[in-house]
């Protein structure tokens, strides 16, 4: 038998063991959001340089013309001096020895290419026709990593055999005596005074339409798409959940067509995802045909289907929870079934019934893997409430997948993949929030 | 024979027009297919939209067989694709009286890419088949450092895929130690972070990786357009039929013979069609 | 009962006999509509299945039926194709086998923390984070796998895993040691008890500190070639399926009423022990319940094991290493349906709505089991 000591301190441990769960279940959550949210939100704030209040005017017609004016004048003069050194340069290495010129002009180009990338298009030269090259860096954090490309080479040590080792090698060595030498030197020390970046809000993230691929502008169809396809789905299961619960709860038998029938919801409720996908294209499109091809309609179908389950046992349980006093109370003032259910205990359920729609809101906003055939594309624009029916759209979940591993400049564009997934997670979770709130009213309302 | 052709392509081109009339009216153009041409495909309808704002078009990347079935069942406009269309696609299309037209928007040199510490500078394409499908499995074997190979693979269901299939491994299998990443970028990420890993990827991918020769022939775009380099493929748009001249389908699909599509075409990092 | 009711109240207020019609009339079509309305959610699950089983049916009827289950060669754009897609359906378990791991030990736990340790106020707040947990749209998981968590396994996998092996092993075995001893010590005199329990004590430890420290370098020195793997995906998968281990679990405790812990308490046993032999054995069913819910959760799940699993379609070496790639069902049908050509009803299409099938019929059985679990428990207790 085990001593009274070891029991209690087993015990005692047993509950450490459940705090400890507890914490790591809280820590899970903290480690998930944590980045999300800060690297997120630097999607909507962050040091916009002047490059990009040039976007905006130029693009979007939004700012300050005259003060833009001023700004880039500022910045041009600050810049002149690295156009003056690549020129200088290009000239010394014409007159170079072939030697000598074959070692350095690969890497000349090289620098040429990271200003390039920094700045935007050297003076004279021919405007670009992709938008990303028609602009420098819009974002003091990615200017900096360019800042590092100008500033150093990657290369590899092989003399040890096996591995190369890595090495960053200054460039203002390589091109030491050179034309090009003070360059180096001068973009390090003034590139605030060649951008001027500058704490920026960007709040029409979440409405701005996506200019080139997302290197510029915002999630605008993203977010629209997403809300389309939820309130769709809403549209959808709602008013079947709702009628569904009804009518197992006020006036269902207990018979083998009802237990059929709640088998077949709980079954619904555990098809995997992606089956509910497949089943929308093979189903809506490639049967009934309700759209040739993906659309909102196929995908706001699908995803209501998906939400079913969850609506209906809220309702159902929402409509159980209302008391017996209720129901004999309106029966008893002479009201029929029918009129007591509306008048009384739909009301009466109707804050419980709304919680469960909220959160199967949140469920429909984060779905991907249904809408990947059904509705979802990853270039498109804000469809209007009539387009909905025949033409699919952008949403955020399935885009936050293609860029962040289809998309073609996957690291050049991480603060918008960060700037979805962190709308799409606040989204939900203020759907959540509304949902404990409306919960935390209803007790509250029960125990007066 | 002769008068029945002509009637056909008649037919088809009054089928066309009516076609593109229809598309004319509501003005928009449906573009769906390879994620490969996707950039392509997005860059063109940018360029042309900001031309012609009274149009709207809609680029979908969902692979090569969703742009085939799309112009086979003509819910789509353009179909993109980075693989010609397969036999069993043009009879279904032909059941459904279609009639798909390959248009030829750039070539695609494929790299084999591995992480810039390793000291392999040249593989032969059969050293390059005997990597993917798992005979030699350490960089030793290839004059390389005593390290396990990393085999990265585009996934099956990509044309980079089936165009590398094609090129290297033909029928052999592809190892199945071969991981599979979604996309070229994802690729370069893979092999740019692990230092035993080979991957291979479009031409403009390179950047962070080091790019291999292959038979000593350097992957660039001159070695791409004068077919010296070995791996290297066309990206297709389908149509069905050829677009009427002068409808905003013709100009958008046209884009690639246009000096602006061309550049377009270069800076995304393919090889414009000369 | 409740119909018993309304129609005695409503026999009490018929008025006439017409009117008495008119009601019945209205109140069966009323009824009527709602019944059909009701069974469009049957409708659903009937179509599902045989949506996807009509497009599985052509694969399995071109004798691949053996092919699929048994080979693990997935090369469905070779050509000639093959569909072995035994590889796959191991991806899918090891991963799932992975995260009921995480899961189902970590949520009975909290479940019971929930339930029977915490006071009423901290529960209130702790319920809201595992509301989050499960609100957490699974893209965003993926996107967490892939770009946060798999460098960080990559670059630190070796000593991430060795700290977290000796955080968990450790108090157990310090437990285990401690019981140990304990039994060891109570074979002999009172007066020499002590000693015998300091000396065992003394002996495990040391065997175990030693077994702990070798281990955990081991893990240390591991090295982690790629970080989007079998132990990423179940990990993040895990996670996700905690909240349903959770709630369900959770639920099935608490149904286990005042009467039997307060025998229990009054028998004199701890807390733990009136959990351990008492509540938790009671509600076995509903736990089972959940766990098969959460495993269901984790099985279904496509985003995070298309974008944290590597997909590399192999039976890892050996089977259980969970640092290699692994290719799962879903991530399977969610990669390739685009590429396959669809209107040709190619083999390749119909292999993953096979997938689909095999993924459905799995659900459904579980569910089937969960449900019987589930009702037995309700049963029970009435």
């Amino acid at each position: 038998m085990l001593r009274l000591g070891t029991r209690k301190l087993l015990d005692r441990s047993f509950t450490g063991l459940g705090v400890l769960s507890i914490t790591l279940l809280t820590a899970a959550l903290l480690i998930l959001l944590a980045p999300m949210c800060l690297r997120g939100i630097g999607a909507y704030v962050f040091q916009g340089t002047v490059e990009f209040r040039r976007v905006l005017l130029e693009k979007l017609q939004r700012g300050d013309r005259d003060e833009l004016k001023r700004e880039l004048a500022a910045t041009a003069r600050a810049r002149q001096p690295v156009f003056d050194a690549l020129l200088a340069f290009q000239q010394e290495l014409d007159r170079m020895p072939a030697t000598q010129r074959r070692k350095l002009k690969p890497e000349f180009e090289q620098v040429r290419a990271a200003v390039k990338e920094l700045l935007g298009p050297l003076p004279g030269e021919e405007i670009p026709l992709m938008m990303r090259s028609q602009y420098g860096q819009t974002r003091w954090d990615r200017a900096q990593v360019k800042i590092r490309k100008i500033l150093f080479a990657e290369d590899y040590d092989f003399s040890g055999g096996g591995l190369g080792r890595k090495m960053l090698k200054p460039r203002a060595t390589t091109f030491h005596g050179t034309a090009l030498e003070p360059l180096f030197a001068y973009v390090e020390h003034h590139a605030v005074a060649m951008l001027a970046p500058q704490w920026t809000f960007y709040g029409r993230f979440l409405t701005d339409e996506s200019h080139d691929a997302h290197f510029f502008g915002g999630i605008g169809p993203e977010a629209l798409g997403t809300l389309y396809l939820t309130l769709g789905a809403i549209l959808f299961a709602v008013p079947m959940g709702v009628i569904a619960a009804i009518y197992l709860v006020e006036y269902a038998r207990e018979n083998r067509l009802v237990r059929l029938l709640r088998i077949c919801i709980s079954t619904l409720a555990g098809v995997p995802s992606i089956v509910f996908g497949l089943f929308g294209l093979a189903f809506f499109i490639n049967t009934v045909h309700l759209s040739a091809n993906k659309s909102v309609l196929v995908g706001a179908l699908t995803l209501g289907l998906l939400i079913l389950p969850t609506i209906i046992r809220a309702s159902e349980e929402a409509l159980r929870a209302v008391p017996e006093a209720y129901k004999q109370a309106a029966l008893s003032l002479g009201a029929g079934h029918w009129r007591s259910v509306r008048t009384v205990i739909l009301p009466a359920a109707l804050p419980g019934i709304l919680t469960g729609v909220i959160i199967s809101m949140g469920r429909a906003a984060g779905e991907t893997a249904p809408i990947i055939f059904t509705a979802a594309v990853s270039v498109g624009k804000p469809l209007t409430l009539w387009q909905t029916l025949s033409q699919p759209t952008p949403a955020l979940p399935w885009n936050i997948y293609n860029l962040c591993s289809e998309h073609v400049a996957v690291d050049e564009i991480r603060h918008v993949q960060y700037g979805m997934v962190f709308t799409l997670v606040v989204l939900v979770l203020l759907l959540n929030l509304a949902a404990i709130i409306v919960r935390a009213r209803i007790s509250k309302g029960l125990r007066t | 024979m002769q008068t029945q052709k002509q009637l056909l392509i008649a037919g088809l081109v009054a089928l066309t027009v009516a076609a593109a009339q229809a598309a004319g009216d509501a003005k928009k153009i449906v573009v769906d297919g390879s994620t490969t041409v996707g950039p392509i495909a997005k860059a063109f309808a940018e360029y042309y939209m900001k031309a012609h704002p009274d149009v709207n078009i809609t680029v979908s990347e969902s692979g090569s067989g969703n742009g085939a079935k799309g112009i086979i069942n003509g819910s789509i406009d353009v179909g993109t694709m980075s693989r010609a269309m397969k036999t069993e696609e043009l009879d279904a299309a032909k059941g459904k009286k279609r009639n798909p037209v390959q248009h030829i928007v750039a070539f695609d040199g494929i790299a084999a890419v591995v992480h810039p510490s390793n000291p392999v500078k040249n593989l032969s394409k059969d050293q390059l088949r005997d990597i993917y499908t798992g005979e030699i499995n350490n960089w030793k074997k290839v004059g390389g450092p005593d390290l396990k190979i990393v085999v990265i693979s585009r996934d099956t269901n990509s044309g980079t895929y089936e165009t590398f299939q094609e090129k290297v491994t033909k029928s052999e299998r592809v190892t199945d130690r071969a991981e599979y990443v979604g996309s070229n970028g994802a690729v370069r990420q893979r092999v740019q972070s692990t230092p035993g890993a080979i991957g291979y990827v479009g031409l403009a991918f390179t950047e962070g990786v080091k790019a291999l020769t292959v038979n000593e022939i350097e992957a660039t775009t001159d070695n791409v357009i004068s077919k010296k380099y070995p791996i290297s493929r066309g990206l297709f748009m389908y149509t069905d039929g050829a677009p009427a001249a002068g409808t905003a389908l013709a100009d958008y699909v046209g884009l690639y013979k246009t000096a602006d599509g061309k550049k377009l075409v270069g800076d995304q990092g393919y090889v414009p069609v000369q | 009962m409740r119909t018993g009711m309304m129609n005695s109240a409503k026999s009490s207020l018929m008025l006439s006999r017409s009117a008495n019609r008119n009601q019945r009339l209205t109140r069966w079509f009323g009824e009527g509509f709602l019944l059909v309305v009701t069974s469009l959610s049957m409708l659903a699950v009937l179509f599902i299945l045989i949506f996807i089983a009509r497009d599985a049916l052509p694969f399995f009827s071109w004798t691949h039926f053996k092919e699929f289950f048994v080979s693990t060669a997935w090369y469905p754009t070779q050509n000639p194709p093959s569909f072995g897609a035994l590889s796959i359906l191991f991806g899918s378990l090891l991963v799932t086998l992975g995260a009921a791991l995480v899961a189902i030990p970590l949520g009975l736990t909290a479940a019971v923390c929930l339930s029977d340790v915490l006071p009423f106020r901290v529960r209130q707040t702790v319920k809201p984070v595992v509301e989050m947990l499960a609100a957490i749209p699974s893209v965003a998981y993926g996107f967490f796998a892939l770009i946060v968590f798999a460098p960080a396994l990559q670059e630190h996998g070796g000593p991430m895993l060795a700290w977290a092996f000796w955080l968990v092993v450790t108090p157990f075995l310090a437990l285990t040691l401690l019981v140990l001893a304990d039994l060891a010590a109570a074979r002999f005199a009172e007066n020499r008890q002590s000693l015998v329990r300091g000396l065992v004590f003394a002996l495990l430890g040391a065997m175990a500190a030693w077994g702990l420290w070798k281990t955990g370098r081991r893990l240390h020195g591991l090295e982690i070639s790629s970080g989007t793997n079998a132990l990423n995906a179940a990990i993040i998968l895990g996670i996700m399926a905690l909240p349903t281990m959770v709630s369900v679990a959770e639920d099935a405790l608490q149904a286990i009423g005042r009467d039997l812990r307060m025998a229990s308490y009054a028998l004199g046993a701890t807390r733990a022990e009136t959990l351990v032999r008492v509540v938790i054995p009671a509600a076995a069913s509903g736990i089972l319940a959940a766990a098969i819910l959460a495993i269901m959760r984790a099985i279904g799940e496509t985003m995070v094991v298309w974008m944290a699993s590597g997909n590399a379609a192999r039976i890892p070496e050996p089977w259980y290493n969970l640092l290699e790639p692994v290719r799962t069902l879903t991530a399977t049908i969610a990669g390739d349906m685009g590429e396959a050509d669809q209107s040709a009803g190619s083999a390749h299409y119909h292999v993953l709505f096979a997938m689909a099938l095999v993924l459905l019929l799995f659900s459904l059985v579980c569910n089937m089991i969960s449900e019987r679990m589930i009702a037995r428990t309700r049963r029970r207790l009435r």
